[in-house]
């Protein structure tokens, strides 16, 4: 007998082992997590204005590719945040695109081929694509309201000569998932779609599962967390790097530390990146979950809520590959975050500041010497006065 | 019964007296328009019909709501004559007589921005498509709804360059054509070997005779002549007499009715002349330009070229320079109504946030870093044919535009 006819043997017996009551309850569709709804409102950030309507020509379609510049403060809290947004328009015709969140500046960005526009809360594009068409920008966003919306918190702290990063994954939300029973036929498959899926990085694509009787929703609301590879440095200066790799999340822990030791101030450099669901979606001792679960059953419930946990991760990962939206809600994102500790100033703080020290800077210097001396001078002048 | 009568009565009077809109009257609100009207009377008299077009049809659908009051929008045209020393006093009367704010065809613009910045009164350019004219950071209250010398010298380049031509750069010496060519020198700077020579042409001779001879030894296989039109119908006189088929690119001047009119003798002269412009339609479709065009023509009736096609139709010119004027009345409207107050430099602000529909379909409005209503992505090319033009095919976006009837 072919293995092939051995699952199918194997199915069709649990498909059977399943009580007989079970062919005379009602059967119900239920829809599975992904690819939307996302559980929060926000990634992609939203600004305080209204957008006006945006326009994409049919036969367009819209990539985005997002580095998101976090920089870091002594502490590891973000103080300035930027992203670069590069969106790839293919196909021929008009777009008028507006891009919302919490937007001080924009400019444009090496390889665009067109320029940015601002408004208030809003980055705008206009125009034709002859076929394809880059649209770069980098948007200087307003730390305070962006920042509760990264993927990651950094804590850093210095102990005697211990520095000390902690890296916390921060997209855990409380979810609701439903349980009852399933065919175990069908969770194997519908497990291996979610696995290929999530090994080759697209999006989910809507499906169900049919549940038998009754459809239960669970008392306690499940933790889910978008998996984030995390990879980076912890330097202190005169002192080797201390280099880390880790996933947070995907059934592994959802923070971490880092310890480096000496004097001086710790700088930290890291990029994080929305990761697929590998570990949990691991059929074991086979490389299908259609052979995994015909070698060796497991718990219906288990399974369900395997299948309901995994695709509810691969959601909240897919948000995360948006910080700033993507106008095209059917487009391919992606978003790297970099993270790196910088000095505290803002982008607009910092553009007021330039002409100063180009210049501005040393006639102040000059105005308060000047006054200086003079007090100096007449107060001299003063003892001489009253001395002679 | 009596008692019920006068409460009636009451009740109809105050809703007379709060008028269609249901807002009170706030009186009239000034928008000046500065064009040449004895210098390009065709120019000024298009950019006029344009704001007129606008501001009467929002009075009559009640008026301009601004707060809780309803203005009546009031248009006055001073002419400046092509002349900068007469547009800067233009400006100063229309700001004395509180202009809300200034349509212009351009004239002047570099001594009147300021006079009009000290007040924070917008300023609207309608025509002129030089470079430096528009600047937000330096000029935040001067903004433009008219395709750009820039954009139209990177889109010719764009255009011109794959075709392996060896083209002829050449403008006038008037400030149009000195603009212009400044822009095509940018744009053709990285590909120097598609430009075969560079000639100054004098602005208002009618004999090119020997520049273009100098032109054709030169080995160009086409010319983009940047001038008035004038200019662009000496240079096809010149070629043609000359028996030199040599195609003949035009910035928008070449749409001029001037040059089919000037050549009304010779119609195959002015087949092949290919002109940029700003697209009359959009994605949409003619809809709503021709829209616009029936109301403009119901109007002030149509904008006759004075010239006939083969079959002896008399064309018609598009009003394309209208449009551009009646966007900004529209665009500067929405940001009155947005402000929600009379206030310069609040209406200054708000005019860096709205957006409308154009009269072709397509969005406009300004933003903090582009006061550019037109974007360089609209300009498309057009070529002429028995009088009429048509967006040509061998350009991915004016492949894509229907054309618009010009015949009647």
């Amino acid at each position: 007998m072919s293995r092939r006819a051995r699952l199918v043997l194997a199915f069709s017996a649990a498909a059977l082992a399943l009580p007989a009551a079970a062919a005379s309850e009602p059967r119900q569709q239920v829809v599975l997590p992904g690819p939307v709804p996302y559980p929060t409102p926000v990634p992609p950030l939203v600004g305080k204005t209204a957008l006006p309507q945006i326009y994409i020509a049919p036969a367009l379609h819209i990539g985005s590719v997002e580095l998101v510049k976090v920089g870091v403060g002594p502490d590891g809290r973000p103080v300035r945040v930027r992203v670069r947004q590069r969106l790839l328009v293919r196909g021929q015709g008009d777009y008028q695109l507006a891009i919302s969140g919490p937007i001080d500046d924009v400019s444009p960005a090496p390889g665009t081929q067109s320029s940015p526009g601002l408004r208030s809360d809003q980055l705008l594009w206009a125009g034709f694509s002859p076929g394809r068409k880059v649209l770069a920008a980098d948007a200087f966003l307003r730390a305070r309201d962006a920042a509760p919306y990264l993927p990651l918190r950094l804590r850093l702290q210095r102990d005697g000569d211990r520095a000390v990063l902690t890296v916390t994954n921060a997209t855990v939300v409380p979810q609701q998932v439903y349980s009852g029973k399933v065919q175990l036929p069908e969770l194997a498959r519908l497990l291996d779609e979610t696995r290929r899926a999530s090994l080759a990085g697209v999006r989910l694509k809507g499906t169900f599962a049919n549940f038998i009787g009754e459809v239960r929703t669970l008392k306690q609301p499940v933790r889910i967390a978008a998996p984030l590879r995390v990879q980076g440095q912890l330097t202190l200066p005169g002192q080797a790097p201390v280099s880390f790799d880790r996933t947070l999340g995907d059934g592994q822990p959802l923070s971490f530390q880092v310890e480096a030791r000496g004097q001086g101030v710790p700088k930290v450099h890291l990029q994080a990146r929305p990761a697929p669901v590998v570990r949990e979606l691991r059929p074991r001792g086979a490389s299908t979950w259609a052979a995994a679960l015909s070698r060796r059953s497991q718990p219906v419930d288990e399974v369900v809520h395997r299948l309901m946990t995994t695709r509810m991760q691969m959601v909240r990962s897919d948000q995360f590959q948006s910080f700033l939206a993507d106008p095209d809600a059917d487009g391919r994102a992606r978003s790297v975050y970099e993270y790196e500790t910088v000095a505290v100033r803002s982008h607009r703080s910092a553009a007021a500041r330039a002409p100063q020290e180009d210049g501005g800077g040393s006639d102040a210097l000059l105005v308060a010497l000047a006054v200086i001396g003079s007090v100096v001078v007449a107060g001299s002048g003063l003892v001489a006065w009253a001395h002679s | 019964m009596r008692r019920t009568v006068v409460v009636l009565a009451g009740l109809a009077l105050l809703a007379a007296g709060c008028g269609k809109s249901g807002h009170e009257s706030g009186g009239k609100v000034l928008v000046a328009v500065d064009i040449p009207v004895t210098g390009s009377p065709y120019i000024a008299q298009t950019i006029r019909h344009g704001v007129d077009l606008a501001t009467s049809g929002i009075n009559s659908g009640g008026g301009l709501i601004v707060g809780n009051r309803s203005y009546q929008l009031d248009v006055k045209v001073y002419d400046n004559h092509l002349s900068a020393r007469r547009a800067v006093a233009d400006t100063r009367s229309a700001l004395d007589a509180d202009a809300v704010a200034i349509v212009t065809d351009g004239t002047g613009l570099d001594a009147t921005w300021q006079i009009a910045a000290k007040e924070h009164v917008p300023v609207g350019i309608v025509y002129d498509g030089a470079s430096g004219l528009v600047d937000p950071q330096s000029r935040p209250n001067v903004f433009r709804i008219a395709p750009t010398n820039h954009g139209m010298a990177f889109r010719y380049a764009e255009y011109l360059i794959p075709k392996k031509l060896e083209i002829g750069l050449l403008h006038d010496d008037s400030a149009y054509g000195q603009e212009g060519s400044a822009d095509l020198e940018k744009a053709f700077s990285e590909n120097p070997e598609s430009v075969a020579t560079r000639l100054t042409l004098p602005a208002g001779s009618s004999d090119l005779s020997a520049q273009i001879l100098r032109a054709r030894r030169s080995g160009a296989t086409a010319l983009l002549v940047w001038g008035q039109p004038p200019t662009i119908a000496a240079v096809l006189t010149a070629a043609r007499s000359l028996g030199w088929q040599v195609p003949v690119y035009a910035p928008p001047t070449g749409a001029d009715p001037y040059i089919r009119q000037r050549l009304a003798d010779h119609p195959d002269w002015v087949d092949g002349l290919t002109f940029a412009g700003s697209r009359l339609t959009a994605e949409v479709g003619t809809g709503p330009f021709l829209s616009f065009q029936s109301q403009y023509e119901a109007a002030y009736g149509a904008d006759k070229v004075g010239v006939k096609t083969s079959e002896g139709k008399a064309v018609l010119q598009p009003p394309e320079f209208a449009m551009y004027s009646y966007d900004f009345a529209h665009v500067l409207v929405a940001a009155l109504t947005r402000a929600g107050s009379l206030d310069s430099t609040k209406v200054l602000a708000a005019l860096n946030q709205v957006t409308t529909q154009g009269a072709n379909g397509d969005e406009r409005g300004f933003n903090e870093h582009n006061h550019e209503g037109v974007v360089d992505d609209d300009v498309y090319f057009a070529r002429f044919h028995d009088m009429t033009y048509a967006p040509v095919k061998d350009d991915p976006l004016s492949s894509t535009l229907p054309s618009i009837p010009q015949t009647r």
